[in-house]
């Protein structure tokens, strides 16, 4: 992949291998957990369930979301283009 | 690849103040990445906006932006656009904003068809001031000011852009942020008045007193009912009742041989409006 990944270094970063079809690519996911309000809208919206919520103390609503596992991503920006408060970034 | 929203946004005012996962972010989302397929320089661009919980948005975006008074931004957007033709102006406004309080100013755009896009977000409640009903409420559904269940009638703002004269009229839900972002681009492109109403959940406000509380609810009570304009033409009309029909509803070239077209559009209004001024200008 020749793109250029723009993720700035406050985000944390998961990164896998990925096949999309037949096709092998790589993945690297960004997001901003000072950002992230804990919706749960990622985890509702991903196919390949990517995303989990997990207890955040220091947040209001008590939760933010983690990834999984990013080999089960499949790209499809579903994630990034639906979280409301720009934490997401999918490379 | 990741969309570099950053490149439209005050990053010093983000977070924003919605709740979280409030549908009004999404729309933003959908709004920014239409301007950026545009290739609009930010500095032609200006955004407009009332009052409501959706018209803070404007705050956010590091364009020309103005907060205004509420249910009165089309009638500021007009001033800017007859006084800078060659800008793009974009409004924001709630579904109270525009077809409440706002609904003379709505109509009258419309009917002037005047080359500017107004984006409204639809969360069928006043979310700002504590969920009271609004215009676009569906009957039966509570609010706080319609405890037992709402009796009132709604809008539904596409059919009312329609046949007030907009010249471009779509609907999308923040379930389908990619369809949102096309029709908004639509409306960017279309020289005329375009309207792009995007439904979205308030289950802040609205949503908690109609037993969707919660983000996911809201939104999943907005995708059960969403229905695409192609398959609603098929439909009987009770068979309707309650959906959410998405879709164009006039395009770039309205059907103009329809009889109920035979008063639409009749032409943009910057244009006419020039033709006023090389006419003033040629008596001197
Ligand atoms: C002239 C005037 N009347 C009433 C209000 C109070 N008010 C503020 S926001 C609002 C309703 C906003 O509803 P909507 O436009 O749907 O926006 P939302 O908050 O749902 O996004 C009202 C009635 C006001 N600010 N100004
Ligand atoms: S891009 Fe798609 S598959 Fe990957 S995490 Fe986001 S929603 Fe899931
Ligand atoms: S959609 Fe965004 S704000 Fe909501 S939980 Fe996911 S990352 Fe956080
Ligand atoms: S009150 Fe409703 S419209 Fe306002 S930010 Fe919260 S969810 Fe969004
Ligand atoms: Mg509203």
């Amino acid at each position: 992949m020749s793109e250029k990944i723009n993720i700035p270094d406050h985000y944390r970063r998961w990164e896998a291998d990925i096949k999309i079809g037949k096709k092998d690519d790589h993945v690297t996911i960004g997001y901003w957990r000072d950002g992230c309000k804990g919706c749960g809208i990622c985890v509702d919206v991903c196919p390949k369930k990517v995303w989990e919520i997990i207890e955040a103390k220091d947040k209001w609503n008590g939760q933010v979301v983690q990834v999984t596992d990013a080999s089960k991503c499949i790209k499809c920006m579903l994630c990034e283009i639906h979280c409301p408060d720009f934490c997401i970034k999918i490379y | 690849m990741a969309f570099e929203y950053e490149k439209y946004l005050r990053m010093d005012k983000i977070p924003h103040l919605w709740c979280p996962g409030c549908g009004i972010g999404v729309v933003l989302k959908a709004m920014l990445r239409a301007v950026e397929n545009m290739g609009w320089n930010k500095d032609d661009v200006a955004f407009v906006s009332g009052i409501g919980c959706t018209s803070r948005a404007p705050g956010y975006i590091d364009c020309n932006t103005l907060h205004t008074t509420h249910g009165r931004a089309l009638a500021f957007a007009t001033g800017i656009k007859l006084a800078r033709p060659a800008k793009h102006v974009v409004i924001f406004s709630g579904d109270g904003d525009a077809t409440a309080i706002g609904g003379n100013h709505f109509i009258h755009a419309c009917r002037r068809n005047i080359n500017m896009t107004l984006v409204v977000v639809n969360n069928n409640t006043y979310g700002m001031t504590g969920g009271q009903h609004s215009p676009t409420t569906p009957i039966g559904y509570k609010t706080s000011t319609t405890v037992y269940g709402n009796i009132d009638p709604t809008f539904d703002i596409c059919m009312l852009a329609r046949g007030a004269g907009a010249s471009y009229v779509a609907r999308a839900t923040v379930n389908k942020g990619k369809q949102l972002e096309k029709y908004i681009t639509k409306g960017f492109e279309h020289n005329g008045f375009s309207v792009i109403v995007a439904t979205a959940n308030c289950h802040t406000q609205f949503g908690r007193k109609n037993k969707m509380g919660d983000p996911i609810s809201a939104r999943k009570w907005i995708a059960d009912r969403e229905i695409p304009l192609e398959k609603a033409r098929e439909m009987k009309a009770e068979e309707l009742k309650d959906r959410v029909i998405t879709g164009e509803f006039i395009t770039e070239e309205p059907e103009k041989t329809r009889w109920d077209n035979y008063n639409h559009p009749v032409h943009e209004y910057t244009e006419a409006y020039q033709t006023i001024r090389d006419k003033a200008q040629e008596k001197k």
